[in-house]
């Protein structure tokens, strides 16, 4: 029974968010029939959940080490920025430099901008010691600032006309950004499933004192996640800068806000150490399900901000219950809160 | 010996509080030597009408910083507050400040005391819980009321008048400027917060929460009335904030000051509050609202363009936190503490 | 004869079916001194949940001053005049020394405003009755722990307590400052104030209790006056058996006198925990490392496993010259350590058995990709859970299920895994109940038997003569004692011990030890 209990507390998340998919396109069927199951919306809800995507993964890595990134979006706009300035013609001439050398070179810049802010966050949480939820509030700000700076807050047109092709370029009627975030996601993963790092991952968010104490370079590990993070954060920066055909300061705030629900929504513990990479996508596609629903319904933007915090909300609430009636199962077994005093009682009980 | 600062505070100044005015002092050298004009009464009454909403957001964001939790929801609460005052004075048709002003901080109130309500049972991170309020009061919010702005020429006349009320004006070849009635308001706020904070049982429960929850609700404090009274409080000066600030800008825009909560929760970061709790002073925090205000409106008195208020703002902000944090690494180095993050 | 201050009949109380207090009686009376004793889990903790109102009973009744108490009900049991010092003490360390002490009083007074002088005086008078001195304006966070028991206990007598238990009260402090305490508790007593004193250092409920109290498994044992129970009968009453772990004795294995000790440690030093601590340990060796808490033993451990740089000194591995910054450092050079804190240092709670014990292990576990191998992780598991004898043999399950002395094996288990040349156990056996007591003590042995070095920490005579062939006894971070192996198989030894750890100061001879006493 309690092997079962246990079970259930790994994978009864995504259970639920699976059940709940299939619920919600029974009834987008019934409702909405083939106009919500065509081609072209199809596709439009690949390419719409494709960047949020891989903001929310990036959001679920920091989040599984007890953390939070509260600078993704920054760092994915300062990143778009910084490409943008190679393809809008300000960096290298576009006259003279055939286009797949700006699109490389505007592509690694962004992959570098990305990568450096994430370590640079990585640093100040591991090496300085500053809450993650600190750390890269300030960072979110100053990113945001350099970038302001950089742009002057206007927006970096892109020149380079291959380059927002890719926004619309598909493989098999699949549009290529979506299979970028596939991959991304099937990437990350297999990372926290078989790799060592993604084991340390989950162990330092249950207990960084012990993986310390177990010899692991824990600040290292800190500095590699955030720094994945915002790897991450810049492959979004290429799917909004292709997407948008430009770069602009304050693009995407609101997905900060998004990508927290939806990771808390994927069943991922936001004190660490718990949570899956197929719930995250289990959740990531229920709410674009929704939203594209919502959309057609013609609900207004506020009636989804409402609906996307009610959901939140509603979901802490039922994970709080649920939790609750964990707890009591396993107190009529075992010992209350607080008596932890007697481990002879425990004892006698699991033995 | 005391020191002057003693005297008038009854306890030492924190070194935050130390390096903020230092920074205080020797930007505002900076920009006099550039601009002249800076320094003058002008510059503080613009400060003054410009930073009164921040301000008296900030007190009640430190107050709940200091309670060991983060409200990120407090922005659209007082938007909110604000602009259901206002439909609804001009449902019941009185123009008039003595109306809004009570329903407005009303609204607030209530706000908060859902947040407090949400924070308590729901037992998560108050991040996250107030992440969820903030998106449901303003979705609530537009969908109930609708999301029309009011400029100057359609906003309430007592408002817009409440707005250019001065208490004191001074006569200059260019015009006239007057120290607006936000100063008695926010110094009022201020005084009232402070002496609460260290005054009463309950701001110190607050402090006690803050510090340590498990030892206070050991020796008898009352945790959920003590979270009540703190997002209460917030949400009463948010509903205060918001219709002060409408009032400020002379424009009624219902979805105002989205993102601010971040920079508002920086300030008072900025000025020595700690996220762990139970640590933050009131004149820190003023301290930190300043250098906000100042980098905000007088970096183009340096000839720079507003642009760079962020970057500023943010390196600032990372300097402290370096600062504050380095420090406590090194003792837990000493003390051999073990901390998680 | 006066009314009792407390008088507890028939109480019980079970968890989860299982009996954690079993129809005890107890009386305290007025001004008195009681001790309880009994090892972790034998219910005096549960008693004093209870006696406190934290817990409610499931049969039985309090009585205070005559008059029964509602079951579960602190605000009634405080109003009563009974406080309880936890061990945690629940001070807050960013408010004054001042408001730390007041801060009770005036919530139970209902006071709404808050004055500083106000605060100051009540501080004052409660620390007038104990007869300290204490900054009244200092944050509680910068006193020493000794005073901010002091702190705690200001507090208590503020709201009028007439009876006050102390849970562990001095086990983090030194020796002066556990005299400076005591004194204060028995200047109390003389004020007419019971004090019922938890504490597992036989010596001090010797030199302080009136009457001493044994719990074992949920029952009590009875009520002893302290004159007539000695050490051995006390801890006879304590585990129900006269306890016998078999000594250890080394095996040499050096004897050519050329192979350089595993360990050597030379005049280390660490500003403010600890200085000149010098010793080795060979092949087979199970050194103890004892003395009271904060003698320096933990910081030790600390500094040879990479989390404590040392100021000055030598640490030599095999004879070489090493520096040990890093616990990853320790880990690739041979040392282990099962920390003091298990919970919070040791385990991942709420992760698998396997995962636990995998821990220490990834980095032999992976290619060179970085993949683990997850069929090469769940071997590895399965023999470290059989070799420990963990009860529950499923590698799935959660930690957290487990007993205190499972949850133990695994941390030693995920340990040995590494084979160390230097296992460091800090204290390995708090909170573990006998049985899994004995067969960690037989592992430790077979372990060294098998020629791996150990560095015992504990502050338990018992389980130091009976593990370690050699010992080091130390006070307020400097080495006060070296043990040898003749002198550890005299026949009173362990009596020896504990008063070369209670009694640091006094220079402690074998032969003169048997006429015991602790004169203060």
């Amino acid at each position: 029974m309690q092997a079962i209990l246990d079970r259930f507390k790994g994978h009864g998340h995504v259970s639920v968010l699976a059940g709940a998919n299939i619920v919600v396109l029974v009834l987008l069927a019934i409702g909405l029939g083939s106009s919500f199951f065509s081609m072209n919306n199809m596709q439009s809800m690949m390419t719409q959940v494709a960047e949020f995507g891989l903001l929310a993964v990036a959001m679920s890595l920091a989040m599984l080490t007890g953390g939070i990134d509260l600078s993704i979006v920054a760092t994915a706009v300062l990143a778009g920025i910084v490409g943008a300035e190679f393809l809008t013609g300000k960096v290298v001439d576009l006259a003279t430099t055939p286009a797949p050398v700006v699109m490389a070179m505007a592509v690694a810049a962004m992959l570098i901008t990305g990568l450096l802010c994430g370590l640079f966050n990585g640093l100040l949480i591991a090496k300085a010691s500053i809450p993650p939820i600190l750390a890269t509030l300030a960072t979110s700000i100053f990113y945001t600032g350099v970038g302001t700076v950089m742009t002057g807050g206007a927006s970096v047109p892109v020149k380079v006309k291959e380059f927002f092709k890719l926004g619309t370029v598909t493989v098999a009627n699949i549009p290529m950004v979506f299979l970028i975030t596939v991959i991304a996601f099937v990437v990350v993963g297999m990372m926290l499933r078989w790799t060592r790092t993604g084991r340390r991952i989950y162990l330092y968010g249950e207990n960084a004192i012990a993986l310390r104490f177990s010899g692991a370079r824990h600040e290292r590990l800190v500095i590699l996640t955030y720094a994945i993070v915002g790897l991450i954060c810049a492959l979004a920066a290429m799917i909004m800068v292709s997407r948008t055909a430009s770069a602009r300061v304050g693009y995407g705030e609101a997905y900060l806000l998004q990508a927290i629900l939806v990771v808390v929504l994927a069943g991922f513990d936001p004190f660490g150490g718990r949570g899956r990479v197929s719930g995250l996508a289990l959740s990531l596609i229920l709410l674009q399900l929704l939203s594209s629903a919502f959309t057609i319904m013609r609900f207004g933007p506020y009636m989804k901000v409402f609906i996307w915090g009610a959901m939140l909300l509603a979901v802490m609430l039922v994970t709080r219950i649920m939790a609750g009636f964990m707890e009591r199962r396993e107190r009529a077994h075992v010992a209350p809160p607080g008596s932890g005093g007697s481990p002879a009682v425990v004892e006698a009980v699991s033995a | 010996m005391k020191s002057p600062f003693r005297a008038v505070f009854h306890r030492r100044s924190t070194p935050v509080e130390r390096y903020l005015t230092l920074l205080i002092i020797g930007y505002a050298i900076l920009v006099t030597s550039q601009n002249p004009r800076f320094f003058s009464l002008e510059t503080v009454f613009d400060l003054v009408h410009e930073g009164a909403p921040t301000m008296i957001l900030a007190v009640g964001v430190l107050l709940v910083l200091v309670s060991g939790g983060i409200d990120v929801s407090f922005p659209v609460v007082a938007i909110t507050s604000a602009y259901m005052s206002i439909k609804l004075m001009w449902a019941f048709g009185l123009d008039t400040m003595a109306f809004m002003l009570p329903v407005s901080i009303l609204f607030g109130t209530i706000l908060g005391l859902i947040n407090a309500l949400l924070i308590h049972f729901l037992r998560l991170p108050t991040l996250i819980v107030t992440l969820g309020t903030m998106a449901v009061y303003r979705g609530l919010m537009a969908v109930l009321l609708g999301t029309s702005q009011y400029p100057v020429a359609q906003m309430p006349k007592s408002l817009a008048e409440f707005g250019l009320l001065d208490i004191v004006s001074v006569t200059r070849p260019e015009g006239v400027y007057g120290l607006s009635i936000f100063l008695p308001i926010v110094a009022a706020v201020m005084a009232l917060t402070w002496f609460l904070l260290y005054h009463t049982m309950i701001g110190r429960s607050v402090f006690a929460m803050g510090s340590d929850p498990e030892a206070a609700s050991r020796i008898g404090v009352n945790i959920l009335r003590t979270r009540l009274f703190v997002y209460g409080y917030t949400g009463a000066l948010a509903g205060l904030a918001g219709l002060i600030y409408y009032a400020a800008v002379q424009n009624v825009d219902p979805v105002a000051l989205s993102g601010f909560e971040l920079m508002v929760i920086a300030a008072v970061v900025i000025g020595g509050a700690k996220l762990t709790g139970g640590e933050g002073t009131i004149l820190g925090t003023f301290l930190g609202v300043l250098l906000f205000q100042l980098f905000q409106t007088t970096l183009v008195q340096l000839g720079l363009a507003s642009t760079w208020a962020s970057f500023f703002f943010g390196a600032v902000l990372l300097a402290s936190l370096a600062m504050i944090y380095i420090r406590q690494r090194r003792a837990d180095q000493r003390n051999l503490v073990f901390r998680v993050g | 004869m006066s009314v009792p201050i407390l008088e507890a009949r028939n109480l019980s109380i079970s968890f989860g079916g299982v009996d954690a207090l079993v129809d005890v009686d107890l009386t305290i009376n007025q001004g008195e001194i009681r001790c309880l004793v009994g090892e972790n889990g034998s219910g005096k903790s549960t008693f004093v949940k209870i006696a406190s109102g934290v817990y409610r009973q499931n049969a039985g009744t309090v009585a205070i001053d005559g008059v029964d108490m509602p079951s579960g009900d602190p605000g009634a049991a405080i109003a009563a005049g009974v406080q309880v010092v936890f061990q945690d003490l629940a001070l807050f360390g960013g408010l004054s020394v001042a408001e730390n002490i007041a801060f009770s009083y005036m919530l139970e007074n209902r006071t709404r405003q808050v004055s500083m002088t106000k605060m100051s005086e009540l501080a004052q008078q409660a620390l007038d009755m104990m007869e300290v001195r204490l900054d009244l304006e200092a944050p509680v966070s910068n006193l020493s722990m000794a005073n901010k028991q002091l702190v705690a206990i200001a507090r208590a007598l503020l709201l009028d307590a007439r009876l006050i238990f102390m849970d562990e009260p001095t086990a983090a402090l030194t020796r002066k400052e556990v005299n400076r305490l005591l004194e204060v508790v028995e200047g109390l007593k003389a004020k007419g104030i019971s004090i019922v004193f938890i504490s597992h250092k036989l010596d001090e409920v010797f030199r302080i209790a009136d009457t001493i109290t044994i719990f074992r498994d949920g029952h009590k044992v009875g009520d002893f006056e302290a004159g007539e129970l000695t050490q051995s009968d006390l801890t006879f009453h304590m585990t129900g058996r006269r306890v016998e772990y078999p000594a250890y004795q080394r095996t040499p294995r050096d004897t050519d006198g050329v192979t350089p000790p595993v360990l050597e440690v030379r005049e280390l030093a660490d500003r403010g925990h600890f200085s000149d601590v010098s010793f080795a340990i060979r092949p087979g060796d199970v050194l103890g490392l004892t003395g009271l808490l904060g003698a320096g033993r933990t910081e030790i451990a600390l500094s040879l496993f990479g989390l404590n740089a040392p100021s000055h000194g030598e640490v030599l591995l095999d004879g070489e010259p090493v520096h040990i910054r890093t616990p990853q450092d320790a880990v690739g050079r041979g040392i282990a350590l099962v920390s003091e804190n298990r919970q919070v240092e040791g385990l991942f709670m709420e992760q698998t058995i396997g995962h636990n014990i995998s821990s220490t292990r990834l980095d032999t576990l992976v290619n060179r990709l970085g993949i683990l191998n997850l069929h090469r992780e769940r071997e590895l598991a399965q023999s470290a859970v059989a070799q420990m004898g963990v009860n529950n043999r499923n590698i799935d399950t959660l930690v957290g299920r487990l007993s205190g002395g499972n949850a133990q094996k695994v941390v030693i288990g995920k340990w040995i895994l590494t084979d160390p040349k230097l296992l460091i156990l800090d204290s390995p056996t708090v909170g573990i109940d006998v049985g899994s007591k004995a067969e960690i003590y037989e592992k430790i042995q077979q372990l060294a038997d098998d020629g791996m070095s150990i560095l015992f920490i504990s502050d338990e005579p018992e389980e130091i003569a009976a593990n370690c062939n050699r010992i080091v006894v130390m006070y307020e971070g400097a080495i006060v004692n070296v043990v040898s192996e003749e002198e550890r198989n005299q026949p009173n030894f362990v009596e020896v011990l504990s008063q070369m750890i209670s009694e640091p100061t006094t220079r402690v001879e074998v032969d003169s030890a048997a006429q015991g006493g602790s004169q203060a």
